[in-house]
């Protein structure tokens, strides 16, 4: 009885001291994005990469912030791409369920809508795969982004595909999308620059699958090339389709889809030889070794291979935790928004970033990744070669824009 | 005071009190989505209900009356106010152009060519990217009044809740006066029977031409009001399927009464955020709970109510 009551003794005094040196408390985090319809392919990569990296923090200690541990808890919802549903979804996180840290967003018109009020809340917003360039050009504070804008990407497209030879390209693409018009505006503007021309701006919807009029009408072009700018499936189709129509032209384009989702539609015969230009992103030959980890353990853990795009928002959750651990506090979202334009690129970060001024985002709140050829070769994608891409000047042109 | 009257009181000091009764700032939020559809489902009435033409237009009209207040307030620094009052306008100028030959044809062809105006808008909006900034929309649209920490802060989602409710009174008044006047009966007369009402010498295309553009300022209102509290707007939400949606307010809250489109408004802006605990199942349990109401409601919540409450009344 009386060993059993000092052992009891023991535990209880051992569990004040150890509370008085250190709390473990729990940071909940939100997470907004498409979980369905036809942008979750890329939505739904980035909120199981968001859970991932929380439960490797937690697993790895979790936040540190003075004697306090912070735990990780991940509340996820469904915006559907949609500017209305991500608004009451962000509303929803901030007012009901007390979150002060949003990451995901892989959608430029949800995205907007919650960036057009964020900077009014006590809340912290962290974008990924969302491309549009306006969400990074209005000058919020607490708001940052971990891929580069599409322009940024579709200067460096433009300047390679004139490097192959190429002088008349057709583009077939989802054109009303404005991030995709935006990469093509700038391929464009680089691609004049060597004497070429576009002599084809064929639309397609998101939800379009059947691609052959426009491919016909190209085809009779004779272009030098196909350029296809689109969310994967439609892509994949148009790809399969402009082979099934005998069109034996080099095919680049932009999608960052992984191999799995381009073989659901169209086979590795019918993709070989195609480019993808786009920012380095996760492919296994150009990865790091935490790029490495995170496509093994997202595989085991999910079941399926990541999607190329999807460690922007795993980078969002180390982002997070290293600018939380600085700013010295999870309640002052203000000094955790400073401290992220402060971070330098962290070793855990799957993405290959670019710093400027030797810092992760610049003080527009971006992060700019190399951007890369990458071509389909016997069902892989294979990196090819690194793109010119200068950070450092975009970003000062990035200030510039209203 | 008649049982109607003491009912419409109470429900409007229920409104009233709302925000005071809410703790969690997101339902306030929702609620004023809820008016801003109240709005737009009280127009969808006018001409689904009252005249019995199911027009799938209104969320194009809603779009056209959003980007109208923001557009004539960056392009040429009008005050909100004023745009907000303009917008209905502009949508009527629409309505004009697209109801004149809509309205030739009838029943299922009528709800067709509106469809189509629904999708034309919503092309426009997403290609003339030149004035609408396309997909990537506009953001940044003010809010009305004098800024950040005036006396009457707009940005305090407990004044814009204010706002927005005592437009949505507004035009549900002005909707009763229509329905009550010999407008109204007229449009009645025309869904019963718009043979009829042409055979006594009533020009029937000239009352159906004026609730479908009446209809399309409501939803141009709505429009404006939403872009204004949004503070930012692009094409997605102005597609076909919110046009549905405000279809199935005016069904679900009860066709032809004044009371349902609220009751609809607020179903059609709750019941999805409500059903976010079903995960991936959330828009087949909303899709199947609207099937059933269609089936087993034919008349709406209201019709349920009345039916319920004549049963009791012969007890």
């Amino acid at each position: 009885m009386k060993i059993r009551a000092l052992l009891g003794c023991s535990a209880a005094t051992l569990m004040l001291v150890g509370g008085a040196h250190a709390a473990e408390k729990t940071l909940t985090i939100g997470v907004a994005d498409a979980l369905t319809g036809g942008a979750a392919v890329y939505g739904l990569p980035q909120a199981n990469s968001v859970e991932m990296a929380a439960d490797e923090i937690n697993a790895a200690g979790g936040i540190a912030v003075g004697d306090d541990t912070y735990m990780l808890d991940v509340i996820v919802y469904d915006d559907k791409a949609n500017p209305t549903e991500a608004t009451n979804a962000v509303r929803k996180l901030i007012d009901r369920d007390g979150v002060r840290y949003i990451l995901g967003f892989c959608c430029s018109g949800a995205t907007g809508a919650v960036a057009s009020f964020i900077e009014y809340e006590d809340a912290v917003m962290l974008v990924g795969n969302a491309a549009e360039r306006s969400i990074t050009t209005q000058g919020i504070s607490n708001l940052v982004r971990t891929r580069p804008p599409a322009d940024y990407t579709g200067a460096a497209a433009g300047a390679f595909v004139a490097k192959q030879g190429h002088k008349r390209i057709a583009v077939l693409g989802a054109l009303e999308t404005s991030f995709y018009a935006s990469y093509v505006e700038a391929f464009e503007e680089e691609f004049k620059k060597s004497g070429g021309e576009v002599i084809a701006h064929e639309v397609f919807a998101s939800k379009d699958r059947d691609m052959s009029p426009q491919l016909t009408k190209i085809r009779e072009m004779q272009p030098d090339a196909l350029l296809v700018v689109g969310y994967v499936e439609p892509a994949a189709f148009a790809y399969r389709q402009a082979t099934e129509l005998g069109m034996d032209v080099p095919r680049y384009g932009f999608t960052s889809g992984s191999e799995e989702q381009f073989l659901r539609v169209a086979s590795s015969e019918q993709m070989e030889g195609v480019w993808d230009l786009r920012p380095t992103e996760l492919t296994l030959q150009s990865t790091t070794d935490a790029g490495l980890a995170y496509h093994a353990n997202y595989s085991e853990r999910f079941g399926d291979a990541p999607s190329p795009s999807s460690p922007y928002a795993y980078d969002q959750a180390w982002a997070l935790k290293h600018a939380i651990e600085a700013a010295g506090s999870v309640e002052d979202t203000e000094a955790v928004a400073a401290a992220l334009r402060e971070l330098e690129v962290f070793p855990e970060a799957v993405m290959q970033y670019l710093p400027v001024e030797g810092k992760m985002f610049d003080q527009n709140g971006q992060a700019y990744t190399a951007n890369g050829a990458f071509q389909w070769q016997e069902g892989h994608w294979v990196f090819v070669e690194e793109l010119p891409s200068d950070q450092e000047a975009y970003s000062r042109f990035l200030s510039t824009v209203n | 005071m008649p049982r109607k009257q003491i009912f419409l009181l109470i429900a409007l000091a229920a409104f009233i009190a709302l925000p005071q009764l809410i703790s969690v700032k997101y339902y306030l939020h929702l609620s004023i989505l809820a008016l801003i559809w109240v709005i737009m489902a009280q127009g969808q009435n006018l001409i689904q209900g009252y005249t019995g033409y199911v027009s799938i237009v209104q969320a194009g009209f809603m779009g056209i009356g959003a980007y109208s207040t923001a557009l004539m307030g960056s392009h040429f620094g009008l005050p909100v106010t004023l745009t907000i009052i303009l917008a209905p306008l502009v949508t009527a100028v629409f309505a004009l152009a697209t109801g004149y030959p809509s309205l030739r044809v009838k029943g299922h062809c009528f709800a067709i060519v509106t469809l189509a105006f629904n999708m034309v808008i919503f092309i426009v909006l997403l290609n003339f990217t030149a004035l609408t900034n396309g997909e990537a929309g506009i953001t940044g649209i003010p809010k009305p009044g004098y800024g950040r920490g005036a006396w009457i802060d707009f940005h305090d989602r407990q004044v814009y809740y204010y706002f927005v409710l005592i437009v949505a009174v507004a035009m549900t008044a002005l909707a009763a006066l229509i329905v009550r006047s010999r407008i109204g009966q007229i449009l009645l007369a025309i869904r019963q029977n718009e043979d009829l009402v042409a055979s006594v010498g009533v020009a029937s295309w000239k009352y159906k031409l004026f609730a479908f553009v009446v209809s399309a300022m409501f939803a141009g209102l709505a429009g404006a009001l939403y872009a204004h509290y949004q503070s930012f707007i692009n094409p997605e939400i102005f597609s076909v399927a919110q046009s549905l949606d405000a279809i199935l307010a005016v069904i679900i809250g009860g066709s032809g009464t004044l009371t349902g489109p609220v009751i609809g408004a607020f179903i059609v802006v709750f019941l999805p955020e409500y059903l976010r605990f079903a995960d991936s199942f959330r828009l087949i349990l909303y899709g199947l709970i609207l099937v059933l109401a269609t089936i087993f409601m034919p008349r709406g919540i209201v019709g349920l109510a009345r039916d319920i409450a004549s049963r009791l009344g012969a007890r």
